[in-house]
């Protein structure tokens, strides 16, 4: 436990070409933290973080190019990835085993998003659809309409209730699961929205933008709760941390801020990547963060609790 | 002690108008120094000039990039690149200058200045597709394939709504990455058949002259040989769906029925 924001770690070429993506999840059987990211190079790499060093555990070949999104189911067993190639693979992290391939047709997997049960995964498309993946049918089972753009990001509300898509025209479109309608359009920016994420009770929806914005939104009445300024390019990548307190953002100024969620005020900055940060994550209990982007490296930061 | 004077600073890398208009302030500064040397702030009075001059080199590069573009409409390429160049002596760290100048590079069949021209562009700024998109184009006339393929997927990262990255620049770019792959394939086989008809395995064991397993040797390198042959008339080619085939030119003609004569003189001589 520490008492202030510090590196702790940073595994310099990870892989051989910029990481555009990396998750972070809990074995429910063992409880083993692992992490996955995948790259430009077509691979998606496993790796083990203990004894605060992480170890590398698969090489998961198989995309035949760049992997655009990854994320790890909630029991931490399987990885969904999805690829510039449109397919959408998932792999076994006991094994390293590849489980499915689905091939999503062209142009329509970008970010992959696992449901709260972890049965489906949920991804965008060009045309402006969201389209839910049963993880035991390997198939496409519904559909969600926006009837608007490319949709970049994709969120699952921790409760189950919603789904919220961003699009490249910068259009927030929130959906009602259980019933599959479309509950709010918000038009909160005017350039595409790269991440999006809920926090963990649900309340809140933050957003990231190319126009170097991060806002936060009230779900329920789909109020705009807050515009935070501080990134000086793109912003990337959002996540919020498992305590309800804290997010943290990344961007194309080579930095990682975390945010208190209460105040929104910025409250620590690192500037430890030489490049762009596309990725950013929480650990299971917020009490670390993972970043990594273009200049190949991983970085592991140390959070006060 | 030296005195300080601009001439000092004129080497090859500056331009001669440049050169001149320093000279010239030089001396109108010299002129009026006795009589404003006590009021003037040293510091912010150079500061200013700076300034004005910043101004001045921006003006005239957007200038000098209208006229280039303008050129290269109406398909007068190296005077537009001309005037781009010497937009860029102004601004050096303008991407759109490298970008365009690229383009016209590419037209022009200046392969591999295009390349580099687009990379100043994707240097000076990364998050712009656009520039990728050049920077893959000119890669793939290079026949960097690979390099091609990895700037169109940055590309396509950075805007995937664009739907030429996808279904021209980068499906084009595999297409050819394929072919490639294929190509090589075919020549590293020809290439192995034919270092076996140079040191076949046969030739390496002592025979018996009477006995049949001469005979043997002597068809197994015959068949070798036709391999080879026939391997040397396949070529890779690929239809316009992209499917690749190999396939065997000279067909029906009699060559593909009996090997050549160079080949039988070379087994005997073994």
């Amino acid at each position: 436990m520490s008492t202030q924001y510090s590196i702790l770690f940073k595994q310099e070429h990870a892989h051989d070409d910029a990481i555009w993506t990396a998750a972070w999840g809990k074995s429910e059987a063992d409880g083993s933290e692992t992490i996955v990211t995948g790259s430009l190079d077509d691979m998606v790499k496993v790796w083990k973080w203990s004894d605060e060093k992480l170890e590398l555990q698969w090489t998961l070949e198989g995309h035949q190019l760049g992997v655009v999104s990854v994320d790890i189911s909630h029991n931490g067993a399987i990885a969904a990835s999805s690829s510039l190639d449109a397919h959408i693979r998932l792999w076994d992290l006991e094994s390293g085993k590849q489980i499915k391939s689905m091939d999503a047709g062209p142009v329509d997997a970008w970010t992959v998003a696992f449901s709260p049960d972890s049965k489906y995964i949920a991804t965008g498309s060009h045309l402006g659809k969201v389209n839910i993946f049963g993880v035991e049918s390997g198939k496409k089972e519904f559909s969600l309409d926006t009837r608007g753009k490319f949709i970049l990001s994709i969120a699952y509300s921790p409760d189950g209730k919603y789904l919220a898509s961003g699009a490249i025209d910068g259009i927030i479109n929130i959906f009602d699961i259980a019933t599959g309608k479309l509950l709010h359009t918000l038009e909160g920016h005017a350039m595409p929205i790269r991440s999006l994420t809920f926090s963990p009770d649900s309340q809140l929806l933050v957003t990231a933008s190319d126009d170097g914005y991060i806002k936060i939104y009230d779900v329920q009445h789909a109020n705009l709760a807050g515009t935070l300024s501080g990134h000086g390019s793109w912003v990337l990548n959002v996540a919020f941390s498992p305590d309800d307190t804290h997010f943290v953002s990344s961007s194309s100024d080579k930095s990682v801020k975390v945010w208190d969620a209460s105040s929104r005020a910025c409250i620590n900055t690192f500037f430890d990547h030489q490049d762009q940060v596309w990725s950013v994550k929480y650990n299971s209990t917020g009490s670390k963060i993972i970043s990594a982007g273009d200049d190949r490296a991983i970085h592991i930061y140390d959070c006060p609790m | 002690m030296a005195s300080f004077g601009w001439k000092r600073k004129v080497g090859e890398k500056v331009s001669k108008s440049v050169v001149q208009q320093f000279e010239a302030e030089e001396e109108k500064s010299e002129k009026d120094d006795g009589r404003v040397e006590e009021e003037v702030d040293w510091l912010h009075a150079i500061k200013r000039r700076r300034e004005m001059l910043l101004e001045d080199c921006a003006a005239k590069s957007k200038r000098l990039e209208d006229e280039g573009a303008l050129l290269a409409e109406q398909g007068r390429h190296w005077e537009a690149i001309k005037k781009w160049d010497e937009a860029i002596h102004l601004t050096p760290d303008n991407p759109l200058l490298y970008e365009m100048k690229s383009q016209v590079l590419t037209i022009l069949h200046e392969v591999f200045p295009a390349v580099k021209a687009a990379e100043m562009a994707v240097k000076f700024r990364p998050l712009w597709w656009e520039g990728w998109q050049t920077l893959g184009r000119a890669q793939l006339n290079l026949g960097e394939v690979d390099l091609a393929v990895r700037s169109f997927q940055v590309a396509i990262h950075l805007c995937p709504s664009e739907c030429t990255l996808w279904q021209e620049d980068l499906e084009w770019a595999q297409r050819l990455k394929k072919q490639q792959l294929a190509t090589k394939e075919k020549i590293q086989q020809e290439e192995e058949t034919k270092k076996q008809i140079l040191n076949a395995p046969e030739l390496e064991q002592d025979y018996d002259f009477e006995s049949d397993e001469v005979l043997a040797a002597c068809v197994a390198v015959a068949e070798r040989q036709i391999h080879y042959e026939e391997l040397r008339k396949t070529t890779v080619v690929m239809d316009a769906e992209g499917n690749i085939k190999t396939v065997t030119g000279d067909e029906g003609s009699e060559d593909t029925a009996t090997p050549s004569k160079e080949q039988f003189v070379k087994a005997r001589g073994l």
